[in-house]
């Protein structure tokens, strides 16, 4: 069970003037149950990178293969993939549209043709998932907050049981308690179903605190994969393509500088209190 | 009086049923009192819900307060006849920069603002170049919007806006659809156009990195404003910071967390500088 790519490449506007490479030659394994960091400036291609492992684009050439079946086979059925891959767009809570949030989750899981009752069940159960309290179940989604939308938008996804789940800047506009607390519960989520997660984000901070491994795109085509630490470590070529290192990196190697001996590896606060600490105390 | 005051505003919102029935009444805005001074850098911090942006459409008139008295340079905005001055003078830009450039060349989209109020042809072109200049835009002037980045189309949009001439812009978290680059690019154009040019400068922002530069700093939860002071003096308070659903810059965090471990730093760091410049003699002690 797992998702592979195998040379693919993407062009927009094929064979007319406007031709663009939006994806080089990807070639990517993401096993299953990991969580996966996608980051990127606007227009580095992660959000069509994105789109492929669903199926909603096609690609140009090259193979995909789920679970070791090729996605782009005449009798590969896409209808299944899209309920085994879920994707969260940006501002997903722009998609509510029923009359109160719980008939909104149930929506999904109806079109899969299950029974009222499992639908009802799968929709209870992922409410839950996303730390919805029950009492807000039967309101209208209008009149939620930004970040309890944006967790009705995520369960109505949630809701199909998907193997592997997507989720595009999820955290976009929201304020930051709500940033963790989504962050928190996905962590819990791909801990407890071991599910495989891949997280679209422009937080490096929070990139650095949640996933395992990072891929960073360039302009189509994967310019880092590795584990935060190292992906962090090249800093300076992230800022000419756009990004950054999350806050800490740049203290540590200030520190550094100035002769304090960091480990300059360290990419969240608790890492970075402890190796600070450490380095004080030896110097003492 | 400042540039902008707000005296003990109320807002309200009504909920109504699907018959059309008063369902119930929500206060966005509660007894909120306010002195901007011309040329500040004012940023207004507050979690999803609290009455934020609520608060800033009261500024360029797009919404007037139910109870109480709202000034932006020294004219009422209720006074519906002094509405078009009124958003002259403070000018407002959104999140989403898709959904305010409507030009199809970025220079004519800079200038359709200053051509709508029956400027002269010469001076919108005057104007164009010196707000494009004064976001770093200018070399993208011949440029469709479509091309550009999230941060270059959001300058475009800081520049039609600062083509109106206003002596205040209000920025609804300007950087929340941006890539990092994008901020930093944003932020700085912000920044210019404040101390250059002397623009009253209101940011709202859920990065609170953005807000380290202001003058003051205003939270807001439930309507009211529930801290103010300099960016300094409000990320001194980090659990209180958190018990309003906000956060402070990494550094601050960090700063917080060493103390917590018994390393002596004063509160409230704010750069990368100030906290080395701490550390580096603690460690060198011992040498």
């Amino acid at each position: 069970m797992s998702l592979i790519l195998d040379h693919v490449n993407y062009i927009y506007g094929e064979d007319t003037p406007l031709a663009v490479k939006a994806l080089d030659d990807i070639c990517l394994t993401i096993p299953d149950g990991q969580f996966v960091g996608v980051i990127g400036h606007t227009g580095s291609g992660k959000s069509t990178l994105m789109q492929h492992l669903n199926g909603l684009v096609k690609a140009s050439s090259g193979h995909i293969y789920f679970n070791g079946e090729d996605i782009y086979d005449r009798d590969f059925d896409m209808k299944k993939l899209r309920s085994r891959v879920g994707l969260v767009f940006q501002y997903p809570e722009h998609q509510l549209f029923e009359i109160d949030v719980f008939s909104d989750v149930c929506f999904g899981p109806k079109n899969l043709g299950l029974s009222k009752r499992e639908a009802e069940l799968r929709a209870y159960d992922a409410l839950r998932k996303v730390g919805l309290p029950d009492e807000l179940f039967y309101q209208s989604p209008f009149e939620l907050s930004g970040g309890q939308k944006r967790r009705v938008a995520i369960a109505g996804v949630l809701a199909m049981k998907p193997d592997v789940l997507i989720l595009d800047e999820p955290t976009a506009g929201l304020d930051p308690k709500g940033r963790d607390e989504i962050l928190h519960q996905i962590k819990n989520l791909q801990a407890e179903t071991g599910m495989t997660i891949l997280l679209v984000s422009h937080s490096m901070e929070d990139v650095a605190e949640y996933v395992e491994r990072i891929i960073v795109m360039n302009k189509g085509s994967v310019m880092y994969d590795d584990i935060p630490k190292q992906v962090f470590s090249h800093y300076k070529e992230l800022e000419e393509v756009g990004l950054a290192a999350p806050q800490v990196t740049y203290i540590l190697h200030e520190l550094k500088k100035r002769g304090l001996d960091v480990d300059i590896n360290a990419t969240t606060i608790e890492e970075a209190a402890d190796t600070v600490e450490k380095a004080l105390k030896v110097s003492c | 009086m400042g540039i902008i005051k707000t005296q003990e505003v109320v807002f309200e919102y009504i909920r109504r049923d699907e018959e059309g029935n008063v369902e119930g009444i929500t206060t966005a805005v509660d007894h909120v009192n306010l002195d901007i001074k011309q040329g500040q850098f004012i940023a207004i911090l507050g979690h999803n819900g609290s009455g934020k942006s609520t608060l800033a459409k009261h500024i360029n008139a797009i919404l007037t307060p139910t109870e109480g008295t709202v000034w932006v340079g020294g004219m009422d905005t209720s006074k519906e006849e002094k509405v078009w001055d009124i958003r002259q003078t403070a000018g407002m830009v959104f999140q989403n920069p898709d959904n305010q450039i409507i030009g199809q060349v970025v220079e004519e989209d800079v200038g359709f603002g200053p051509e709508n109020i029956g400027i002269p042809t010469k001076e919108i072109w005057e104007r164009v170049e010196e707000s494009l200049k004064a976001v770093g835009m200018y070399a993208f002037r011949k440029y469709s919007p479509n091309k550009l980045s999230g941060g270059q189309k959001q300058r475009v949009s800081i520049a039609g806006v600062f083509a109106m001439h206003p002596k205040c812009i209000v920025l609804d978290e300007p950087t929340a659809m941006l890539d990092p680059n994008g901020r930093r690019e944003v932020i700085r154009a912000v920044r210019g156009l404040n101390q250059v040019e002397g623009v009253t400068v209101i940011l709202i922002t859920h990065y609170m990195e953005e807000i380290i530069h202001a003058d003051r700093a205003f939270v807001m939860d439930k309507g009211r404003i529930a801290m103010e002071g300099t960016p300094r003096e409000i990320f001194s308070q980090v659990e209180k910071l958190q018990e309003l659903r906000l956060d402070v810059p990494q550094v601050t965090l960090l700063a917080h967390e060493l103390q917590k471990r018994g390393i002596a730093l004063p509160n409230g760091i704010l750069t990368t500088q100030e906290l080395a410049d701490q550390l580096v003699p603690l460690g060198k002690r011992g040498n």
